[in-house]
This record gives structure tokens, C-alpha cells and sequence, in this order.
């Protein structure tokens, strides 16, 4: 290490030296009171609830797939897509952490161009815009000034399948995204591939988060959600939790 | 490896387990919070919320990236999401903070030319250069904190020392002179 090196790495040292044991002292103690005192068990018992009706979702859903089964004998078409529609409820509260903080939100069914699909959208906040091409749900308040919009397009490409379309959307990111990160395989909150890249480490700059799925057949759900680096925790959590209702009406 | 060890334990409850993680992450984790931050509140908050995250999170934490990296990504990204909330806050809801107080007075009272050099720079060079500085990370290990390309971070440690040492000799050369 040059002596230049060494100023530097010791005048960060001795700069951020002070209070350091206070701050420990003090952090901890409300560490103890967030995470250990009875809100803990709290908080436990609220995801053992939520685990529950996770588990209840999914009986539901399953249900509601033996019923779509049996419904497909006798019914085809626009009309057997608006009855799986009404499968789901058209109202419901979720509680979504956002910026640390549990939140509860009231979301509402919304449904996809030629009913394809389904999302539950918090409409205080957002509106689905329905397009020919793609649908959009977009912030209702606008952003700060200088600050770009904030959307989630919603499209589905019928005859390409998601490892081919991934491929090309992540070369089309790249021009206005060059530090991309590599394609990643994700689970949750929907399956498929991601792509995400940052513009910079400024408030405003533009965040792109891409999720490519599967359309259940020969082609795919492209989302792509776009808001700026200091909404990451708010627009991009909301979104998020948004894309877990996300379900394709086959 | 220590922390394979308390990541087991901490995702069965062991709050022992807890308590000797934050002992051995806590402090740098001030430190770093607050040359980022250069606000005690602000590192308080953004080393307290990182801390709990990780608590509640561990179950989400994937080994293929170093506990390391995981760890201060969750504690730059708070960071900046507190700086950048309260940046905001001060343009738009708050036009006339300039006028009250600095928040900056209520922390660190004496600072150095070198120090106040570095806490100049724009967050793009000056965050990979206090990774690096303080608590020694590599250039791979600061690429997976912040998210970045290697070969972009050692452009910016570049370009940050650089300016740093244009900055210091100009400020040297000034003081010899009067």
C-alpha cells in the first residue's frame, strides 16, 4: 500500500472512530426491543397466520383448477375465462412491507387485455391502463421533478418462449443499460428469468426490473417494471407484491 | 467458517447466536454507515434497519454470494435509501432547511482536508473508495455490494483516487503559499 492509500484508509478510521461504541450500545437495545420483547412473538404469530392462509391460496387455487378441468368439457372461450375471473375475489386487504414498515392495502382485481390475465391492484396508487399492445399500470401521483415515470407494462409475446425472449430483451436493456446484471432465475414472485439494471447511483436514476415468464403455452409474459433508484423500497416493494397475484387465465 | 455457524443458528431463533453476529459485525457496520451517511442518526437508523433485515431475511440469503457482500449490500442500500429519502425531503418538503441548522453539525465536529476531500466526491467514487478504505474490501467483493461491474469499480477507485490526490496536493500547495 502507497503512503497515500495508507492516509486514506487511516483518516477513515480515525474519522468514524467516535461514538462508535455509544451507537453499539444504543442499536442493540432497540435491536433487543424490535426483535426479542413480546412483538417478536407478535410478528411470529402474524406469519405463522400468514403462512396459513398461504396455505389456504394454494388449496384454493387448486380447487379453483379442478373446477377450470371439469369446466373446460362443456365451456370454451371468452366466457369460460370471465367465470375463472370470478374465481377470484374482486377486493382484498394484503399487508406489504414497505420501508420497514408493515402496511395494510387494500387491492382490487384487475383484469388483463382479452383476459389473459389477472393482478390485484392497488388502485389508490396505480391504474391499469389497457392497451393494444400492452397494459400498463402506472402511479397515479406523479414523480418529483426530473424524475422518471413510474410503470409496470404488462405484455405477452404468443410465439416466443421466455429462454429465446430473455435473451433478446437482455441485449435491447444493455444500450441504455450498460451495467445489466446477468440473467437470473427467480421463483418468486413469479417464475421465470429476471433482469435488472440501475443507471446510476443517483436518486433519479432510472431502475429497470424485468421478469420474463412462460404464457403456459409457446410464448411468454414479458413485465417490465420501470421507477428511479430512491423508489427501489417503495414502487419497486409495491410492485412486487403486486406481481404475486399475478395468475395467466389459460 | 464463524458465520455458516451463526447463519444456522440464527434462522433456528438462537438470539445468543444474534448477539455474537452483531458483535462481530456491529462496529464496522457503524463505521461504514457513517462515512457513507455522515449523519449519526442516519447511520444509526440505516445500521439498525440492516440488522433487523438480516435477522428477518436469513432464511432468503442465497450462499452463492459471500455473506459479506450480502450483508453490506443490504447496509449501502439502506444507507443511500435514507440519504437519498432525506435529500429528497430536503428539496421538496423542506426548501428551507439551508437555513436551519446542518444535520451535518450534529456529527462528526473535527474533520481533516483528506477527510472532507473524500466526503466531496460524488457517491459514485466516494462509496467504492470507503468499501475499499475501510473496512478493505476487494474490488470483486465491492462489485457484488453495489451491484456493479468489476471492471467499472476499478474505474471509479481509479478515478476517486485520482481526484482525491488533485484535490489534496491543489489544497497543499494553497496552504504553502500563504
Amino acid at each position: 500500500m502507497s503512503n497515500f492509500d495508507n492516509r486514506v484508509k487511516e483518516e477513515l478510521h480515525v474519522q468514524t472512530e467516535k461514538h462508535t461504541q455509544k451507537m453499539k450500545d444504543e442499536i442493540w437495545n432497540e435491536l433487543e426491543q424490535e426483535l426479542f420483547t413480546n412483538k417478536r412473538y407478535k410478528g411470529e404469530s402474524n406469519k405463522l397466520k400468514k403462512r396459513k392462509r398461504g396455505k389456504a391460496i394454494v388449496w384454493l387455487i387448486a380447487s379453483a383448477a379442478i373446477l377450470i378441468m371439469f369446466s373446460l368439457q362443456t365451456k370454451t372461450g371468452q366466457a369460460l375465462k370471465s367465470e375463472i375471473k370470478d374465481l377470484f375475489v374482486p377486493e382484498k386487504e394484503v399487508i406489504q412491507n414497505i420501508e420497514g414498515n408493515d402496511e395494510k392495502t387494500e387491492v382490487q382485481l384487475n383484469e388483463g387485455s382479452n383476459s389473459e390475465y389477472v393482478i390485484y391492484v392497488d388502485e389508490e396508487r396505480y391504474k391499469l391502463t389497457k392497451g393494444e399492445e400492452s397494459d400498463i399500470i402506472s402511479s397515479i401521483i406523479p414523480p418529483p421533478k426530473n424524475f422518471p415515470e413510474v410503470t409496470m407494462e404488462i405484455k405477452q409475446v404468443v410465439n416466443e418462449k421466455p429462454e429465446d425472449l430473455i435473451l433478446k430483451i437482455e441485449a435491447e436493456l444493455k444500450k441504455e443499460f450498460p451495467e445489466l446484471q446477468a440473467i437470473e432465475e427467480v421463483t418468486e414472485p413469479v417464475t421465470g428469468y429476471l433482469l435488472h439494471g440501475a443507471a446510476g447511483l443517483e436518486p433519479e436514476s432510472n431502475i429497470v426490473h424485468t421478469y420474463v415468464i412462460s404464457n403456459g403455452k409457446e410464448g411468454s409474459f414479458v413485465i417490465m417494471q420501470k421507477y428511479f433508484l430512491l423508489a427501489a423500497e417503495g414502487h419497486g416493494a409495491r410492485f412486487y407484491r403486486m406481481l404475486e397475484t399475478f395468475e395467466i387465465i389459460e | 467458517m464463524f458465520q455458516n455457524k451463526w447463519i444456522k443458528q440464527i434462522q433456528a431463533g438462537d438470539q445468543e447466536a444474534f448477539r455474537q453476529f452483531y458483535e462481530a459485525y456491529s462496529e464496522y457496520a457503524i463505521r461504514t454507515a457513517s462515512a457513507i451517511t455522515r449523519n449519526r442518526e442516519m447511520a444509526k437508523d440505516a445500521v439498525q434497519e440492516t440488522f433487523i433485515r438480516v435477522y428477518r431475511n436469513i432464511a432468503k440469503y442465497n450462499p452463492t454470494l459471500p455473506f459479506n457482500s450480502w450483508f453490506y449490500r443490504i447496509l449501502t442500500n439502506e444507507c443511500l435509501r435514507l440519504l437519498k429519502k432525506n435529500s429528497i425531503y430536503s428539496k421538496f418538503e423542506h426548501p428551507n432547511l439551508e437555513n436551519e441548522p446542518s444535520i451535518e453539525d450534529t456529527f462528526i465536529p473535527q474533520t481533516s482536508d483528506l477527510y472532507e476531500e473524500i466526503q466531496a466526491l460524488d457517491d459514485a467514487h466516494r462509496i467504492p473508495l470507503i468499501l475499499k478504505y475501510l473496512k478493505g474490501f476487494s474490488e470483486k467483493e465491492i462489485a457484488e455490494i453495489l451491484e456493479l461491474n468489476q471492471n467499472t469499480v476499478k474505474s471509479r477507485l481509479f478515478q476517486g483516487r485520482k481526484r482525491l490526490k488533485h484535490q489534496l496536493d491543489s489544497t497543499e500547495k494553497e496552504d504553502e503559499t500563504l
